[in-house]
C-alpha cells in the first residue's frame, strides 16, 4: 500500500496556502465565538448568548472547515484523513468535556447534598479508595465474573458449531438462539431474576428442587449467587459472542476442513489443528468486545441483589452506582471511576498486547 | 492455508472410509442426535424466558405467585397486564393515558434508537474503512491508537458520566431533546460499529479498489461505489447491534430526558415500586418493548451472519 | 399501590376462594378495638353529596378507574378551583409537573385529574414521570447543576431538607391553606411536617406509617395453640404485640406447619438492600426499643451524634441475626417488597411489616393468596425501653413501650420558588396542587386505587367507607391501625435533613455485612455510625444540626 507522504507531492503552493488560510481563519472564528462566550459568562461582556450552542455550531463549522482544507492541501492524502476524521472529531466534541470534568470533579469532595457544594480535595478520595473495602471486594468479584467469560466463550464457539453444522431448519435456530441478547437487562432482571429463579414459584426453583436440591435459594450463599448472576448475563450476551464466532465459521472456507478430513483426522483433531487457529482473530474481537460489555455489568445486580449477600455479587459499577446515586456522593464515585478505567486501560493494553504477539508466533 | 493432497491419497481414504460405513452410519446416527439434542436444549433455554414473559402478561398476581406455567391448563389468562396499558381488546378503543404514554414514548424510542445507529454506522464505517486501507500518522498516533482511542470510550461506567453530561446538555440546550440522545448513543455504539466494520473492510481485498483508482476514481470513489455494496451486509448486521444496544439504554434516558424526548425502557422500570411490582404490566410492557427487536432480528438475521462473515476470517 | 384490594373489592361478593377461606370475623375480633375510631367524631359534611357521589366512581365492583373515571372525580372536585380562579384565568401558562409513574399510577392518576382543571383555568401542563428508582438521583442532580425543569412536584417529606432547607420551594400562600382545609391533616402531618423555619411549603396528598400484619389462622390454630402450651412458652397463643414475643413466636414456628399444610414461618425479615428504603424495616423493629416517650429524638442525638450504635439499635440488628435462621431458606436476599407481596400475601410467614395498605391488601385483594386471614394492629411494642439520656433501659409504668414508625411521612405536593417571579404562574401553580391536594378528592384516593392513603381525620368516617360498598368489619380493622399508628403521642418521626437516604443506603450497606455474618452486630453499627459522623460533616455539620432541630420542631 503506497504511503500518504507519496501522495502529497504535487499540490501546488497557492493550493497549500489557501487550504492553511482556511483553517486559520476558522480557528479564529470559533476560538472568536469561544472566547466572547466566556466573557460573557464570567460577566465581562454585557451581550452574549443564552446558551453555549453556538459555540457547538461553531465547532461544526470549524470542523467542515477543517476537513475542507484537508482535502485542498493534501489531496489524496486529505482525503484519506477525511475518513476517520468525522469519528475523531465527534468523539472528541461528545467526551473532551464530561472527561475533563470527570477528572476535575474526582478531586473534589462533592455530595450533591451538601451545603458548601464542590470542594477541591486533593488526593483525599483516592486515600479513601484505598481503604474502601467494599470496592476491592467488588473489584475481586470482577475478575470472577472475566474470567467466567472464557466459558461463556466456549459455549457461544460450541453453539456456533452447532448451528455451522448441516442441520434442518437453521434460520429458527439461528434467530432463536439470538433472541436473548434482544431483551432489556432491567426486564431481565425482573422477569427471569426475580420471577423465574423465584425461591417459591419460579420454574428454575422447582426444577432445582425435582433435581434434588432441597433449598433453591439462587441468592443466598455468596458463591451460588455470584454464579447465578453470571448465567443470568452469560444468557443476554452469549448469543453476541455466538453471532461473531457463526460468522467466522461459514466465512472459513469449507474445503480446508474437508481436506483435513480426508487426511484422516477425525472431528476433533480437525477443530483443535484447523478451525480453532483459524478462528483465532474471531475469538479475539469476540472475547474483547465481550469484556468490555462484561466491564460494565451492573444492570441485574442492582436489580436482583443490590450486591448482597454481603457484597459478594457487588461488581464495581453497581457499587459506584450505589455511591454515586443512592448516596449522591459525586466526588468520590467518579474517583473510583476513574480508578477503575484506568486498571481497565492497563489491563486491556497488556491483553491485546499479549493476544498479538501470541497470535504472531502461531502464524 | 493450503494443503496438497495427492488423487491418489483421496482415493485411499475414500476407500477406507467406505469399509467404515457401517460403523460411521451409527455413529452418524449418534451425532445427529447429539447435535439436535444440543440444539433444542439451547433452543428450548433462550425461549423458556421470552415465554414466561408473554405468559406472565396474562397472569392475575395469584396465578404469578403460583407459578402457573401453561395458560387454559394452569390457569385462565386474562387480558389483565395488556389492560393496563390500553391496549387489551376492551380499552383499545378507548381513551388511555397509560397507553399515550407508551406510545409517545414507544415512538421516541424508534426515532432515537435508528437515528443514533444510523450515525454511527456512516461515521463509524468510514473510520473503520480509513483504519484498515490507511496508514494515518497524526503527531505521535498511528491506526492502533486511533483504535484503540475509539475502543476505550465504552468503557466507562455510563453512571459517572451522567453528571458531567448533565452539565454539558444543560449548557448547549440539549437536555430532553432527541438530538441530544441520539449523539450520546452514538457515541456509545461507535466503538462496536468501528470494531467489527474494520474487520469486514479487511476481509475485503484491497486488489478491488486499486483497479478501481487505477480507473481514475478517487479513494471515496471507489469506496463509495465497489466498497460499500460489498460490505452493506455487515452494515446491516452493525446497524442491528447497535439498535439493540440503544433501544435498552435506560440509563442516560431516565436522567437527560423528561418530557419530549422520553423513551420506553424509563417506563418498564417504572412498573416497580414501592408496592411490590405489577407483573403482568411489567410482563406486557417488556414483551411490547421487544417485538420490534424480534421482528427486526427476524427479518434481518441472515444479514446479521452474512455481513459478519465475510470479515470474520482473514 | 391499592389496585390489588380494589381489584379484589369488585369482585369480593363473587368468589372468594375456597381452599384458604378464613375468617374475616376473625380479624376484626383480634384487630379491631374500634375505640380508636371513636375519636373521630363524624365530620360535618358541606358537600357530603358529592363526596357520596364521587365514591361511586366508578363504584365497587365496576372495574378498575380508568383515566375517563379520574376526569370525572376531578371534574366534580373543581368547587375549590371556581371559588378562586376565573374561567380561563390562565390561559397560555404553561407547567410542568414532575413526579412518580409507579405502576401508572400516581403521575397519570394526576394527569386525569388535572385535565378538567386545565380546560377551565385555560392552563396547560407538561409532565415528567420517572420510576421510583431513579426519583432520588434525578432530583438530587437537578438540584446540584440546577437543572431544576419543574414547576410542581410530587416529593416525600424526607426530601424536604434538600428542597426546602435550600430555598427552592415556593411558600403557601395563605388562600391555599383555607382551601385544601389544613387542620384536617392527622397529627403527625400538621406542622413541623411540611414546614421549614415556619413557613409552609407542602400539600400532603399521602400519609404512611408502618404498621404490623398478622396471619389470624395461624393464632386461631389450635395445634399451634397447643404446641405453643406444650413447649412451655407463657402467655396465651395469641398475636404478639411487643417485638420479644415475635422473635419468640417466629423461633417457635420454624419447622411446624402453617394451617395451609405449608412450611410456618413467623417475622419475616428484609435484609437485602433497597435503595435506602430497606432501612426503614430495621427501623420499626428499633423504634420501640429506641423511641423514649421523653425524648423526641430516636435516630440522632440533637447534635447528630448516631445513635445507630446504642444499645437498642445494636439489639434490634441483633434480633435480625438471631431470627433470620427461623426464616425461609432465600430471606437473605428479600427486600421489603418481597417480603410484603411474594411471601406475605402469597401464603409465606405469619408476620409482617409494611405501610398501612398491605393490610388491606392482603385482607381483600384476589391477587393475594392468603385471603381475608389477615388482622393488623399498630408496630410491636418492647418490655423495656433504652434511655439515652441515662444510658439505662427503663420498664415504663404504663407498660411495655410502642412507637410507631412514621416511615417517610407520605407524597406531598410542593411548588418550585421558580415560579414565584411571574404572579399568574405563581396563582396557576398554586391552584393545581391545592386542586389534587383537595379534601374531597383525596377521599377519592384513600378510597380507589391510587398510590396514596388515608391522611385526613375525615377520612376515618367509617359510614362513608361502608356507603361505597366496603366491609364494616374490615375497614374498621384497617382504618383503626392507620389512625392509630398516626396520632400515637410516641411516634417515631423520621429526621428530615438534608440527604437522609444517604444515611439510610450507607447503613444498609453494612447491614447486609452483618446479616450475612461477616460482622457482629456491635460492630457493623459502630462502622455505620462512623460513615454517618463521615457523611454528616461532608454534608456540613452545623446546618444539618439546625435543619435536625428545626425539624424535630425545636
Amino acid at each position: 500500500m503506497q504511503t500518504s507522504a507519496a501522495l502529497i507531492g504535487d499540490i501546488p503552493a497557492s493550493r497549500k496556502a489557501l487550504g492553511r488560510g482556511l483553517i486559520i481563519a476558522a480557528s479564529l472564528g470559533l476560538a472568536a465565538v469561544l472566547v466572547w462566550q466566556i466573557l460573557f459568562v464570567s460577566g465581562n461582556v454585557e451581550e452574549g448568548f443564552d446558551t453555549w450552542r453556538p459555540v457547538l455550531y461553531a465547532y461544526l463549522a470549524w470542523a467542515v472547515v477543517l476537513g475542507v482544507s484537508q482535502v485542498i492541501i493534501r489531496g489524496e492524502a486529505g482525503q484519506r484523513a477525511l475518513f476517520v476524521l468525522p469519528a475523531v472529531l465527534f468523539t472528541i466534541s461528545m467526551v473532551i468535556f464530561p472527561t475533563a470534568f470527570g477528572i476535575y470533579i474526582a478531586f473534589t469532595d462533592w455530595n450533591l447534598s451538601s451545603f458548601e457544594g464542590r470542594q477541591f480535595n486533593g488526593l483525599d478520595n483516592l486515600r479513601a479508595l484505598f481503604e474502601d473495602s467494599y470496592y476491592w471486594n467488588s473489584l475481586g468479584n470482577m475478575a470472577f465474573y472475566v474470567a467466567m467469560v472464557l466459558v461463556e466463550y466456549a459455549i457461544a464457539f460450541g453453539l456456533a458449531l452447532l448451528l455451522n453444522a448441516e442441520i434442518r431448519a437453521r434460520r429458527f435456530f439461528r434467530v432463536v438462539f439470538l433472541l436473548p441478547f434482544m431483551l432489556s437487562p432491567v426486564a431481565i432482571s425482573w422477569m427471569v431474576g426475580k420471577s423465574l429463579m423465584e425461591y417459591r414459584f419460579g420454574p428454575a426453583a422447582n426444577l432445582a428442587r425435582f433435581l434434588g436440591w432441597e433449598k433453591p435459594a439462587f441468592f443466598t450463599e455468596p458463591w451460588i449467587a455470584k454464579i447465578s448472576i453470571e448465567v443470568m448475563d452469560a444468557w443476554m450476551y452469549i448469543p453476541f459472542m455466538m453471532i461473531l464466532l457463526l460468522a467466522g465459521l461459514q466465512a472459513m472456507p469449507r474445503d480446508v476442513s474437508e481436506a483435513a478430513r480426508v487426511d484422516g483426522a477425525n472431528g476433533w483433531q480437525t477443530f483443535w489443528k484447523i478451525t480453532f487457529p483459524l478462528m483465532l482473530p474471531v475469538s479475539v474481537t469476540a472475547i474483547v468486545l465481550r469484556i468490555i460489555f462484561k466491564l460494565k455489568l451492573a444492570d441485574i445486580i442492582i436489580n436482583v441483589t443490590a450486591g448482597g449477600p454481603g457484597g459478594a455479587t457487588d461488581s464495581v459499577t453497581s457499587f459506584i452506582y450505589r455511591e454515586y446515586r443512592d448516596r449522591s456522593n459525586v466526588g468520590y464515585g467518579t474517583m473510583l471511576a476513574e480508578f477503575y478505567l484506568v486498571i481497565i486501560i492497563i489491563f486491556m493494553l497488556t491483553l491485546l498486547r499479549f493476544v498479538s504477539r501470541w497470535l504472531r508466533k502461531l502464524d | 492455508m493450503s494443503s496438497t493432497t495427492s488423487a491418489i491419497e483421496a482415493a485411499a481414504a475414500a476407500e477406507r472410509s467406505a469399509a467404515r460405513y457401517d460403523q460411521s452410519r451409527a455413529a452418524r446416527i449418534i451425532s445427529r442426535t447429539a447435535i439436535y439434542g444440543a440444539l433444542l436444549l439451547w433452543a428450548f433455554i433462550c425461549l423458556f424466558p421470552i415465554y414466561w414473559t408473554l405468559t406472565t402478561s396474562f397472569k392475575t398476581a395469584k396465578d404469578v405467585q403460583q407459578g402457573a406455567l401453561i395458560p387454559f391448563v394452569d390457569f385462565e389468562p386474562s387480558w389483565i397486564g395488556w389492560k393496563s396499558l390500553g391496549l387489551s381488546p376492551d380499552t383499545i378503543f378507548e381513551t388511555s393515558t397509560v397507553r399515550e404514554e407508551f406510545l409517545a414514548r414507544f415512538i421516541n424510542s424508534v426515532v432515537t434508537s435508528l437515528s443514533a445507529s444510523m450515525l454511527a454506522i456512516v461515521i463509524g464505517s468510514l473510520a473503520a474503512y480509513g483504519l484498515s486501507r490507511f496508514e494515518y500518522k497524526w503527531g505521535p498516533f498511528r491506526n492502533k491508537d486511533i483504535s484503540f482511542f475509539f475502543l476505550s470510550q465504552l468503557i466507562l461506567p455510563p453512571v459517572v458520566l451522567a453528571l458531567p453530561f448533565l452539565v454539558l446538555y444543560k449548557e448547549v440546550a440539549m437536555l430532553d431533546s432527541s438530538i441530544g440522545l441520539i449523539l450520546l448513543y452514538a457515541l456509545m455504539v461507535l466503538p462496536i460499529v468501528i470494531w467489527i466494520m474494520r474487520d469486514q473492510f479487511k476481509s475485503i481485498p484491497a486488489e478491488l479498489e486499486e483497479a478501481a483508482l487505477v480507473d481514475g476514481l478517487s479513494s471515496w470513489g471507489a469506496f463509495l461505489r465497489i466498497v460499500v455494496p460489498i460490505s452493506l451486509p455487515g452494515m446491516v448486521a452493525a446497524f442491528i447491534l447497535s439498535l439493540v444496544l440503544c433501544w435498552n439504554e435506560y440509563f442516560f434516558a431516565a436522567l437527560l430526558t423528561s418530557t419530549d424526548a422520553k423513551t420506553l425502557p424509563v417506563m418498564v422500570a417504572s412498573q416497580t415500586g414501592s408496592q411490590g411490582i405489577n407483573w403482568w404490566s411489567m410482563a406486557a410492557l417488556s414483551s411490547a418493548a421487544i417485538v420490534p427487536l424480534c421482528i427486526v432480528g427476524i427479518l434481518l438475521e441472515r444479514y446479521i451472519i452474512k455481513g459478519l462473515s465475510t470479515g470474520a476470517v482473514k | 399501590m391499592k389496585v390489588h384490594d380494589y381489584n379484589a373489592l369488585m369482585r369480593r361478593q363473587a368468589s372468594r376462594r375456597s381452599v384458604l377461606k378464613g375468617t374475616a370475623m376473625g380479624a376484626a375480633a383480634f384487630g379491631a378495638t374500634s375505640a380508636g375510631l371513636a375519636k373521630f367524631s363524624k365530620p360535618s359534611f358541606a358537600q357530603s353529596d358529592l363526596r357520596a357521589e364521587i365514591l361511586k366512581i366508578p363504584g365497587v365492583g365496576m372495574g378498575s378507574p380508568t383515566d375517563a373515571d379520574w376526569q370525572k372525580v376531578g371534574e366534580l372536585c373543581l368547587g375549590p378551583t371556581k371559588e378562586t380562579v376565573q374561567e380561563g384565568e390562565f390561559a397560555g401558562v404553561e407547567l410542568t409537573f414532575m413526579g412518580l409513574n409507579n405502576q401508572n399510577l400516581h403521575n397519570l392518576l394526576f394527569r386525569g385529574f388535572l385535565k378538567p382543571w386545565e380546560t377551565y383555568t385555560g392552563a396547560r401542563i407538561t409532565w415528567i414521570d420517572l420510576a421510583q428508582a431513579d426519583y432520588n438521583p434525578r432530583l438530587q442532580q437537578s438540584i446540584a447543576t440546577g437543572t431544576v425543569d419543574f414547576d410542581i412536584i410530587e416529593m416525600g417529606a424526607p426530601f424536604e431538607g434538600d428542597v426546602c432547607g435550600k430555598g427552592l420551594a415556593s411558600e403557601m400562600p395563605d388562600w391555599v391553606k383555607t382551601l385544601i382545609d389544613m387542620d384536617d391533616y392527622v397529627g403527625y402531618l400538621q406542622a413541623p411536617v411540611g414546614t421549614w423555619d415556619g413557613k409552609t411549603y407542602r400539600i400532603s396528598v399521602d400519609g404512611d406509617c408502618h404498621t404490623f400484619n398478622y396471619r389470624t389462622d395461624y393464632f386461631e390454630s389450635e395445634e399451634l395453640a397447643e404446641a405453643w402450651a406444650a413447649e412451655g412458652h407463657e402467655g396465651p397463643w395469641e398475636p404478639p404485640t411487643t417485638w420479644q414475643k415475635v422473635q419468640e413466636v417466629t423461633k417457635f414456628l420454624a419447622g411446624k406447619t402453617d394451617p395451609f399444610g405449608m412450611e410456618a414461618y413467623g417475622y419475616l425479615d428484609a435484609p437485602k438492600p433497597w435503595g435506602g428504603f430497606g432501612f426503614y424495616f430495621l427501623a420499626s423493629r428499633a423504634t420501640a426499643y429506641a423511641k423514649h416517650p421523653d425524648d423526641p429524638a430516636w435516630l440522632f442525638d440533637l447534635d447528630m451524634k448516631p445513635r445507630i450504635n446504642n444499645p437498642a439499635w445494636v439489639r434490634a440488628i441483633q434480633d435480625v441475626v438471631d431470627a433470620l435462621p427461623y426464616q425461609p431458606a432465600d430471606q437473605l436476599n428479600a427486600d421489603p417488597n418481597t417480603t410484603a407481596f411474594q411471601q406475605f400475601l402469597a401464603g409465606t410467614g405469619a408476620l409482617c411489616t409494611w405501610w398501612g395498605d398491605v393490610g388491606s391488601a392482603a385482607n381483600t385483594s384476589d391477587g393475594s393468596v392468603i385471603g381475608d386471614v389477615v388482622g393488623f394492629s399498630i408496630l410491636p411494642g418492647s418490655d423495656d425501653v433504652y434511655n439515652s439520656k441515662t444510658g439505662q433501659w427503663e420498664t415504663l409504668p404504663s407498660g411495655p413501650n410502642f412507637a410507631p414508625n412514621m416511615a417517610y411521612l407520605g407524597w406531598g405536593v410542593y411548588v418550585m420558588a421558580r415560579v414565584d417571579s411571574d404572579s399568574r404562574k405563581h396563582k396557576a401553580a398554586w391552584s393545581a396542587a391545592a386542586h389534587i391536594g383537595g379534601k374531597d378528592i383525596s377521599l377519592w384516593t384513600s378510597a380507589y386505587p391510587s398510590g396514596f392513603q388515608p391522611y385526613r381525620n375525615s377520612h376515618f368516617n367509617v359510614e362513608e367507607w361502608t356507603q361505597a360498598g366496603y366491609d364494616e368489619a374490615y375497614i374498621s380493622d384497617y382504618l383503626n391501625s392507620q389512625a392509630e399508628s398516626y396520632n400515637h403521642p410516641n411516634a417515631a418521626i423520621e429526621p428530615r435533613i438534608p440527604g437522609i437516604f444517604q444515611y439510610y443506603s450507607v447503613a444498609e450497606d453494612e447491614l447486609t455485612r452483618i446479616f450475612s455474618g461477616q460482622v457482629d452486630a456491635q460492630t457493623g453499627a459502630d462502622n455505620i455510625a462512623a460513615a454517618w459522623e463521615k457523611l454528616t460533616d461532608q454534608i456540613g455539620r452545623e446546618r444539618q444540626i439546625e435543619l435536625y432541630r428545626a425539624s424535630l420542631g425545636l
